[in-house]
């Protein structure tokens, strides 16, 4: 009998669970279409360690034509305008650029306003409790890494309108690292004029892209030994950057969720330390192996970058 | 009278007027100072913060002066260059004017170095024990970063090293910025690639 109710039991919690599961991917559904569907005018601000970045994030849909619009508020400014399929960064002091893709790279991981089944592979979607986050009612869900060597990504969704209120990097300890907060958010029926007028205006041709297949140039210089599990290679060529004008061979992975840039540079002279610096979720590491320079930049824990540019190797 | 008194009188009259002391009627007003009168008014509004109290136009008085300027001369080539180069590319001055003046390091790259953490090296097996950069973000106030406050006693040549790898590292945040911009639609079409061989089979 004992044994019998033990077997319900479990059979019940597992039902339980696999409910759980699709309800959290359908709020993070729900968001997506939300996102793209919604008029809206938001104002968030992320907090990365001590520092502060405000944005300000509008989104209008009229028609077929859907319009976004999301600037850095801080400093020098950061503005980046999306109409339909093309969005076109203005950055202060270089000549603004179009990239042909249907999502802005902001400080939100794209991936969340698309298709996020994609990451069922290597993050578990969980929901959370329910809370209240600018003054609406929200529920949490999180996507959580399924190694350690990730971070996770926790989203509170207004339970009402499914758009976004709060997100935030969290480390395997449960540290909130990095944060972004909804501080204001309007949804309209109509459009907001600012981005109807975007809809006259003309924006640079989008610059032609390429996959690695195309490229396979520099794939073969150096041979990168570990990287966290899912992790695919986007890109890999050899060029300049454009600051310090430094050459470096640069790959580019992603899991879907979270990028990560390999550089191999010549060494700085002198001997140089390896160490880790972060900001926030972005971690860069610098390893010194002597002959070469590695850096690996992106939004993980600090022991996996050192462990990948460790990894890195002139090929045999 | 005295030609003083009168003068006293009229002033008096326009400030008993503004006061609500004396109606303002015919008689009154043909005794009133004018240019007290108003002058009176005017800092009574202001006083009152009443909208468009004050309103003084000196525009004619400064387009007079700009008449009477002395011409400096101008060479006849030095127009100012008109930026069109045929591209109909909208700048960023549409929504927002650059701080030309501002690094843009400081803009997009996130940390600065401010002092490295020499603690001694782990041999290799102590992995927790990461060696880490004391970081400060550089979100939007920027403030030069000095490591001489830190450790006044760097020698010039070391100091010169960091700048280079600070450097760098701003270089490469703000390339990592860059390069991850393209990553989505990349991604995107090296799964339609994977895909495409799958439905072959």
């Amino acid at each position: 009998m004992r044994l019998i109710g033990c077997i319900l039991g479990l059979f019940f919690t597992f039902i339980a669970n696999a409910n759980d599961v699709t309800t959290a991917e359908q709020l993070l559904h729900n968001m997506a279409k939300a996102v793209h569907t919604r008029n809206f005018n938001a104002s968030f601000v992320v907090s990365k360690g001590k520092g502060m970045e405000p944005y300000r994030w509008i989104h209008a849909k009229q028609g077929d034509t859907e319009l976004e619009l999301l600037s850095l508020l801080n400093g020098a400014g950061l503005e980046m305008v999306r109409v339909n399929d093309r969005v076109t960064y203005f950055e202060p002091q270089s000549p603004p650029y179009s990239i042909s893709t249907d999502s802005i790279a902001g400080p939100i991981p794209e991936v969340l306003f698309k298709d996020i089944s994609s990451l069922l592979e290597n993050y578990d979607f969980v929901l959370g409790g329910k809370g209240r986050v600018a003054g609406r009612p929200s529920q949490l869900v999180r996507i959580e890494s399924k190694d350690e060597s990730k971070y996770n990504y926790w989203l509170w969704i207004d339970t009402q309108s499914s758009l976004l209120l709060k997100a935030a990097y969290v480390n395997q300890q449960g540290d909130l690292l990095e944060q972004l907060l909804l501080t204001h958010i309007s949804v309209t029926p109509e459009p907001s004029s600012q981005l109807l007028e975007l809809q006259q205006k003309e924006f640079p041709a989008p610059l032609p892209m390429q996959t690695v297949n195309e490229q396979g140039s520099t794939t073969s210089n150096w041979v990168i030994g570990w990287l966290p599990q899912g992790f695919k290679l986007l890109k890999s060529d050899r060029h300049k950057l454009d600051l310090n004008n430094e050459l470096a061979d640069y790959y580019l992975y992603s899991d879907g969720l979270v990028d990560i840039s390999v550089f191999v540079q010549r060494p700085l002279p002198g001997q140089r330390a390896s160490g880790a610096l972060s900001s926030g979720a972005t971690t860069v590491y610098v390893h010194n192996s002597g002959a070469f320079d590695v850096s690996v930049v992106g939004n993980i824990p600090a022991l996996t970058a050192k462990s990948i540019a460790e990894s890195v190797q002139r090929p045999l | 009278m005295t030609k003083a008194n009168h003068t006293a009188s009229r002033q008096e009259v326009a400030s008993r007027v503004l006061d609500g002391d004396l109606p303002s009627n015919e008689l009154s007003v043909a005794q009133l100072d004018t240019e007290k009168f108003v002058r009176y008014a005017q800092i009574g509004d202001v006083m009152r913060e009443r909208q468009g109290g004050l309103n003084i136009d000196i525009t004619a008085s400064v387009a007079a002066a700009l008449e009477s300027e002395p011409c400096h001369s101008v060479p006849v080539g030095a127009q100012v260059d008109v930026q069109d180069n045929g591209t109909k590319v909208i700048k960023l001055s549409a929504w927002q004017k650059p701080l030309s003046q501002m690094a843009i390091a400081a803009s997009v790259a996130l940390v600065a170095i401010v002092g490295v953490n020499t603690m001694p090296q782990p041999s290799g097996e102590d992995t927790d024990n990461l060696p880490v950069f004391q970081s400060t973000p550089l979100a939007g106030g920027v403030s030069p970063v000095s490591f001489s406050s830190e450790q006044p006693a760097l020698e010039s040549a070391e100091k010169g090293l960091r700048e280079l790898q600070q450097q760098r590292i701003g270089a490469l945040v703000l390339e990592h910025q860059r390069q991850s911009r393209v990553a989505y639609s990349l991604q995107k079409q090296t799964q339609r690639a994977d895909e495409q061989p799958e439905e072959k089979k």
